[in-house]
């Protein structure tokens, strides 16, 4: 395999396992919030943004997924590179970070959001501190993106 | 994490939507307080009751609506639980409740409208059994049981024959089944319903002036009070009894409920603790977010209310001092 082919898989990684996160993650939101709005429509407004919450790790994942593709060329007007193994797993290395707690968080945040769905059932005006124990999860995601794209640019592919 | 305990995320998001309409402790004040029981219905009828209760021709007829609403309960959450066979194994008590009736009816010779909607056999069909004693269709240890009754109660003819029979085959089917489904929720609610039976049985021995033999033949095993120690207690003086369950969990409500049954020979007390008692067991699991018990809890949130419903109306209607429908009211699952 050609360190440009291993370099890739890094980026269906990122893009892959954080997105099936989020896609799980906002799968359980969406249950609870049914179950919610079927007695209540009302609080159709409010469950959509809970079930929004788990989402963002899918787009981190994208957004690792691009920074690859681009430093790889496999978009954009530069030529595609023609990379070393050693490169191509450094690319490897640098999307675990956010495939792997992307993948574990979007869970996570899913069934934080979902309790919280629970919580604007019996106090809608609570809403605000549902969401701020939805996004405490949050913030190791945020932290494995950054990693991540520290990684990236320390690569060089030049050398 | 389990592997899937999120398949109860809709369930449970529908409960707690579902929880906010249960009546609160002020509406049941309110009821209480209400001149009669026309006015005490009036009250419920600013709530989701409000349909069923334009329905009523006479205030009378309120048995019927509860018995309506309970069914839809049980049947909602069947029908929106992911493990209806679970919530099923709440409603065979109701089986058990129905078989009792309509056997006391048949010996009895009486016609019955205390039956009750909400089990897993139709009601056609356990009527037809018994009529005509034919139980090949019930389930293996309630046939057994059935066909026990009818040739025990050729021999002793003592209607209480039923119910132990009855009680005896329900408990060993609920632990087996809670066992089946590998919950330990489900089996501590029934090894406690269990033990408030138990302890029941032994009072009501002490009183009856039965002895230790006959006690020995009713509990109901499975318990978590063993049941020599139990038994042991029959010959003891109230103190004693109490001192000796204290280490229980069982304290507060034989200091309390017990104390009042033998002194003052009424068990309601007693009644309402216990089943303050379980109530304040299922509230434990009442804020998982993805589980059985939230369910498990609303229904049994549900039994009480209407349970408490029917107190205040039988209260209003016999004209009850206020006190005495508060002091039987049971403690709600808010």
């Amino acid at each position: 395999m050609t360190g440009t082919e291993i370099a890739l898989i890094g980026a269906a990684l990122a893009v892959g396992l954080a997105g099936i996160g989020s896609a799980i993650g906002v799968g359980i939101v969406g249950q609870s919030a049914a179950g919610l709005v079927t007695e209540d429509p009302d609080k159709f407004g409010q469950t959509l943004l809970l079930q929004a919450l788990p989402g963002t790790q899918g787009i981190y994942g994208l957004l690792a997924g691009f920074l690859i593709m681009q430093e790889v060329g496999v978009i954009g007007d530069a030529p595609m590179l023609v990379l070393e193994s050693a490169q191509g797993y450094a690319f490897l290395m640098a999307s675990i970070p956010i495939a792997i707690v992307g993948l574990v968080s979007g869970i996570y945040q899913g069934r934080v959001s979902g309790a919280a769905v629970g919580l604007v059932a019996k106090r809608p005006e609570e809403l605000g501190k549902g969401i701020v124990y939805a996004v405490m999860v949050e913030t190791y995601a945020v932290l494995a993106l950054l990693a991540t794209i520290l990684l990236l640019f320390g690569i060089d592919v030049n050398g | 994490m389990p592997i899937d305990d999120t398949i109860y995320a809709y369930s449970v998001g529908r409960v707690r939507a579902l929880e906010t309409r249960l009546l609160d402790q002020s509406r049941f004040e309110r009821m209480i307080d209400a001149a009669s029981g026309e006015e005490a219905l009036k009250v419920l009828s600013e709530t989701d009751y409000a349909a069923a209760v334009t329905e009523l021709n006479d205030v009378h007829d309120f048995e019927y609506m509860l018995s309506a609403e309970l069914k839809n309960i049980f049947d909602l959450i069947r029908d929106i639980s992911p493990r209806p066979e679970m919530i099923a194994t709440l409603a065979l008590r109701y089986d058990v409740h129905n078989l009792k009736v309509l056997f006391k009816a048949k010996y009895l010779g009486v016609k019955t409208d205390l039956l009750i909607p909400v089990g897993t056999v139709d009601l056609n069909k356990l009527e037809y059994a018994v009529n005509e004693d034919d139980y090949r269709d019930f389930p293996g240890d309630l046939r057994q049981a059935a066909e026990n009754i009818n040739e025990d109660f050729l021999v002793n003819r003592d209607p209480q024959i039923i119910d132990l029979i009855l009680d005896q085959v329900l408990y060993k089917q609920l632990i087996t089944l809670a066992g089946e489904y590998n919950s330990a929720f489900l089996e501590g609610l029934f090894i406690r319903q269990i033990d408030l039976t138990n302890l029941k049985t032994l009072i009501r021995v002490k009183r009856m002036g039965l002895d230790r033999e006959f006690l020995k033949k009713v509990l109901l095993p499975h318990g978590s009070l063993p049941a020599d120690r139990l038994i042991s207690l029959t010959d003891e003086p109230l103190e004693s009894m109490i001192t000796a369950l204290n280490m229980s969990e069982y304290a507060d409500l034989i200091e309390e409920g017990v104390r009042e049954w033998l002194e003052k020979g009424t068990a309601s007390r007693f009644e309402k603790l216990a089943d303050d008692y379980i109530t304040a067991y299922l509230k434990k699991g009442k804020w998982k977010a993805f589980a059985l018990e939230p369910l498990v809890g609303y229904l049994w949130a549900k039994e009480i209310e209407i349970k408490n419903i029917r107190i205040v109306m039988v209260g209003k209607i016999n004209q009850l001092p206020a006190e005495a429908i508060k002091e039987r009211i049971r403690n709600v699952y808010l």
